[in-house]
């Protein structure tokens, strides 16, 4: 490592003790310049072939030359889709003033000759459109012979504009529908970015701008330590058991200063823009000195078969505070392959700072759901990419058998599981790093991970399994694309068998409930009551905080007796992030000061 | 007695003479619309999918054309434009090429995804039908615009296969999630047929009469009705399978069928569908989405596998070679008689 890059890294790491202080607008732009230039200076000397190493050598008006000529190297051959797309036009616009014709050229005739695919899922949309739209800006009066899909730069342009409207409002009236992904947060981040940045046509870079902050305050609002938090569309292994290693995380760090330092190639283009976080959001982001909920509607994607509504409502709940969150969606099947259905993340013993359940779920039924090829043979397409969708030991996914229901931070999750199912059997995830992990007389398993307490009362009998290694996925931090890749993993698994099954997960940390010592004693007077017969599944539970809750699967679920209604959830209710559905509006609230996105007037209001 | 030297016109001649299917055969041309070459996954360096053809007689070679990575479910031409115009239905839309794939537009907006099926109407070049996963859309443009058509289906719209009534242009039929559905009036409106079998699959109509359609199922079989679509049947003497993705008619003798699907293998029919005989000899890959007969040569039918590429038999089905595209999962397969 360069002296250089050693001294950068010292100032990161202070600038990172600072965060918890709450800085001053000043202080919060100095560091994150600070940041921003540790995460892309990297690239100023890198070797090889990639957008990352080209754009920067632009972006820093280093080796022009080299830049050039890897740039025309790169476009001989084109693929990767939208993932082509959206660094190939990124880097073109910061290097255009500086590059050969000869680059240029090569750059539109690329993008004249090779069609990317549009893909099949929402974060494919929003990077092929807002890529697309800053092409068509960048080339106008083109007729369609000049374009790889045969329209005009016009018609390129009205068609991008036309969808990426349409998303943002039905993001912003019924909810995302690849929403809060960790991993995939970066892809919509990286396509707003774009129109943030480069978009000409005014409207379109407000636009851009205000998904930014739309999008980065759903982060903040559920985000610890660099962590996203809760539920979630869509998680990679072995992210969602090492929750920083998750393509998000280097947001958190770019824009929160949180989380650990990363060269993560997935914020390179963000890090050179002109796109600074408001300090609104950096507050609402960091400031963990109380306890709240953030309550979330989001939406299901696009059911195609197999279904009575194209986006069922998700309903998301999460108890944040400065040691954990506890975070769930209802449950079922929300999103195909890899949801993650509720798990509760800590600030200690990094890398694994999770616990979660699960029912490991495939079934072609799920997936012919979602996606329009044939059904019995969708599997085999879908493990040749996501290889561990039909492993029985795997980490991620929703079931059609799995039901939730949270209160503060108290979580009760009950199955009901039809004999013959993909797995008969559903797992716990507990890392071996935990301080404690002791299976209490009383049913009762309670770990101590730091100040932060879980406890697990597990409504069947059950198994543990000692793992320490196994094949994952994982989605590249610096390339850009899950691969397979060996990790050396070190948890205990635990397995129960009973269809008809739950558990009742309470959290708390050591400043709510005082020493572990209480919290286990207080776990041995709370013994839930539970009915599990197929077709009759139910647990009666009082809660630490002596609230009284009631589930009976699928989705009977009653507070101190009075029935709990999902369907009244809004887009965001907390503290920090308020917005009714069909609103068109967000409001971020911290202590006194307003900003507030109002999409149906592309105003920004403080 | 002296030889005498035939000129070239008439040894021409007598080859047509002696072998008119071979020759013809020679310049019909095979399409085939490729989803996926053994792995692909969007954002990939996938290898070429999309549309592919070839010329059978001339060389094995299959020749791709238009975009290089899209999955492409469905292919159809304009049998009078003799291959000139040419359709692509994939998850980017319908692609439409009007000088024999050497250049293309996709004729569709950001609002028309999942193309299944596309079904240009013979009679009109203007009309075209294409099925989605969100229900039928209709140009009368050329392409030009689309109009959603799901006036009497119900959600969820998925749609993957639309005919044409070859005796009547005003009546279509879709195979839809919840059975086969029929509409008299150019797809206008729409109402279940009498087959109320979900998740259909595949409809193909008998080459020479209109009112004889088979139906594939996703596991419920094959169905057949002789009366438009009034009542069904379902036809399963000699079938031990139940998901079928392909049917085929040979068009020289109508009561020769083709059938495969999901492990099946191919089956055939000689007497219209009544009895079934499966005729896999050579098949490697058992699941099969496309089958097509050679118009020109009767003897000579494709099977578009899932993962395995082409197949093609010489023999009607006796054995079966395979016809190159290897690991790759084939959604459909035309031949354009030229």
């Amino acid at each position: 490592m360069r002296i250089s890059n050693l001294i950068l890294m010292l100032l990161v790491l202070v600038a990172g003790l600072a965060v918890a202080q709450q800085i001053s607008r000043d202080e919060y732009l100095k560091e994150y310049e600070a940041r921003a230039k540790y995460m892309t200076s990297i690239y100023d000397t890198a070797s090889g072939m990639s957008f990352n190493n080209i754009a920067v050598r632009y972006a820093h008006n280093i080796d022009i030359a080299w830049a050039d000529s890897m740039f025309i190297d790169t476009l001989k051959d084109p693929h990767g889709d939208m993932f082509w797309m959206y660094p190939c036009i990124n880097t073109y616009v910061l290097g255009k003033g500086k590059m050969s014709d000869a680059t240029k050229a090569a750059v539109r005739n690329a993008w004249k000759t090779y069609a990317p695919y549009r893909g099949d899922t929402e974060n494919h949309w929003a990077m092929y459109y807002a890529s697309l739209f800053i092409a068509a800006e960048q080339w106008p009066g083109l007729p369609g012979s000049e374009w790889y899909n045969g329209k005009s730069s016009d018609e390129n342009r009205m068609e991008a504009k036309d969808y990426l409207i349409h998303w943002i409002k039905i993001t912003t009236t019924i909810g995302q529908g690849e929403f809060d992904s960790p991993d995939y947060l970066p892809e919509y981040m990286n396509a707003m970015h774009l129109l943030a940045n480069f978009a000409q046509d005014a409207e379109m870079k407000q636009r851009g701008v205000m998904m930014m902050d739309y999008l980065l305050a759903d982060f903040a609002a559920e985000h610890l330590d660099g962590q996203y938090l809760g539920g979630f569309s869509r998680i990679y292994e072995p992210a969602v058991y090492k929750p920083l290693n998750s393509a998000g995380s280097a947001f958190a760090y770019l824009y929160f200063g949180t989380g650990a330092p990363t060269y993560s190639g997935w914020a390179t283009f963000a890090a050179l823009g002109s796109y600074r976080l408001p300090q609104i959001l950096y507050y609402i982001a960091t400031d963990r000195s109380k306890p709240y909920v953030e309550k979330e509607r989001k939406r299901v994607r696009n059911v195609i078969r197999f279904g009575n509504e194209k986006n069922p409502p998700v309903y998301k709940y999460t108890y944040v505070t400065k040691n954990y969150g506890l975070g769930s969606l209802q449950g079922g099947i929300l999103q195909p392959i890899q949801q993650h259905t509720w798990g509760v993340r800590y600030i200690y013993g990094r890398p694994y700072t999770t616990i979660f359940g699960l029912h490991p779920y495939w079934s072609s039924l799920e997936l012919g759901m979602f996606f329009p090829e044939e059904i019995k043979p969708l599997i085999a397409d879908v493990v040749a990419s996501k290889g561990t969708y039909n492993n029985p030991d795997k980490w991620t996914g929703g079931s059609p058998f799995e039901r939730t229901f949270q209160h503060l931070n108290t979580l009760l999750v009950l199955y009901d599981i039809v004999p013959g199912t993909t797995t008969e059997h559903i797992d716990g995830f507990f890392p071996a790093n935990l301080e404690q992990r002791i299976v209490d007389p009383s049913g009762w398993i309670i770990c101590k991970a730091g100040d932060t307490y879980v406890g697990w009362y597990p409504l069947q009998e059950y198994e543990w399994k000692a793992e320490k290694s196994k094949e994952a996925q994982v989605k590249s931090g610096t390339t850009g694309w899950p691969g397979a890749q060996k990790e050396e993993n070190d948890f205990w698994r635990l397995r129960s068998h009973e269809l008809q099954n739950g558990y009742v997960i309470e959290v708390r940390s050591k400043s709510e409930i005082g020493s572990f010592e209480k919290f286990v004693a207080s776990l041995r007077t709370r013994i839930p009551k539970s009915v599990l017969k197929p077709g009759s599944v139910s647990v009666r539970y009082t809660t630490l905080n002596n609230d009284k809750m009631y589930f009976a699967f699928p989705d009977v679920r009653t507070l101190n007796g009075k029935a709990v209604d999902l369907s009244k959830t809004k887009l965001f209710d907390s503290p920090f992030l308020h917005a009714e559905v069909g609103s068109e509006m967000l409001t971020m609230t911290y202590k006194g000061e307003k900003r507030i996105l109002d999409f149906k007037n592309l105003k920004i209001v403080e | 007695m002296t030889k005498r030297k035939l000129s070239p016109a008439v040894v021409f001649i007598l080859l047509c003479s002696l072998q008119p299917q071979r020759l013809a055969a020679q310049e019909s041309t095979v399409y085939a619309s490729v989803l996926s070459s053994k792995l692909f996954v969007v954002g990939a360096a996938n290898p070429n999918t999309g549309l592919h053809y070839q010329h059978p007689s001339e060389d094995t070679t299959w020749h791709h054309i238009g975009a290089a990575r899209i999955r492409a479910f469905g292919v159809a031409t304009d049998e009078s434009s003799k291959g000139e115009t040419l359709y692509i239905a994939s998850g980017n839309g319908v692609h439409k090429s009007t000088d024999g794939g050497t250049t293309w537009r996709i004729t569709t907006g950001w609002e028309i995804t999942e193309v299944q099926c596309v079904t240009p109407d013979p009679g009109n070049k203007d009309i075209v039908y294409i099925a989605t996963a969100y229900g039928v859309y209709k140009s009368t443009d050329g392409c030009a615009t689309w109009e959603q058509m799901n006036e009497g289906l119900a959600f969820p719209y998925f749609t993957q296969s639309i005919i044409i009534d070859r005796s009547d242009s005003k009546t279509l039929y879709c195979a839809f999630e919840e059975g086969v559905y029929v509409s008299h009036d150019a797809a206008a409106s729409w109402k279940r047929t009498g087959l109320h079998v979900a998740n259909t699959r595949v409809v193909v109509q008998h080459p020479k009469d209109p009112k004889t359609l088979f139906v594939g199922t996703e596991d419920e079989g094959l169905y057949v009705t002789h009366n438009g679509g009034k009542w069904w049947s379902k036809t399963e003497a000699g079938i031990d399978h139940t998901t079928f993705y392909a049917i085929a008619f040979d068009p020289n003798h109508p009561d020769t069928i083709y059938a495969g699907g999901y492990v099946s293998g191919v089956y055939k029919s000689i007497d219209g569908g009544v009895n079934w005989k499966r005729k896999s000899n050579g098949l490697e890959y058992q699941t099969i989405h496309s089958i097509a007969v050679d118009p020109a040569n009767s003897s000579r039918v494709y099977a578009g596998t899932i993962f395995g590429g082409i197949y093609h038999t010489e023999n009607g089905g006796e054995t079966w070679k395979s016809a190159g595209l290897p690991g790759a999962q084939i959604y459909r397969i035309v031949i354009q008689p030229n």
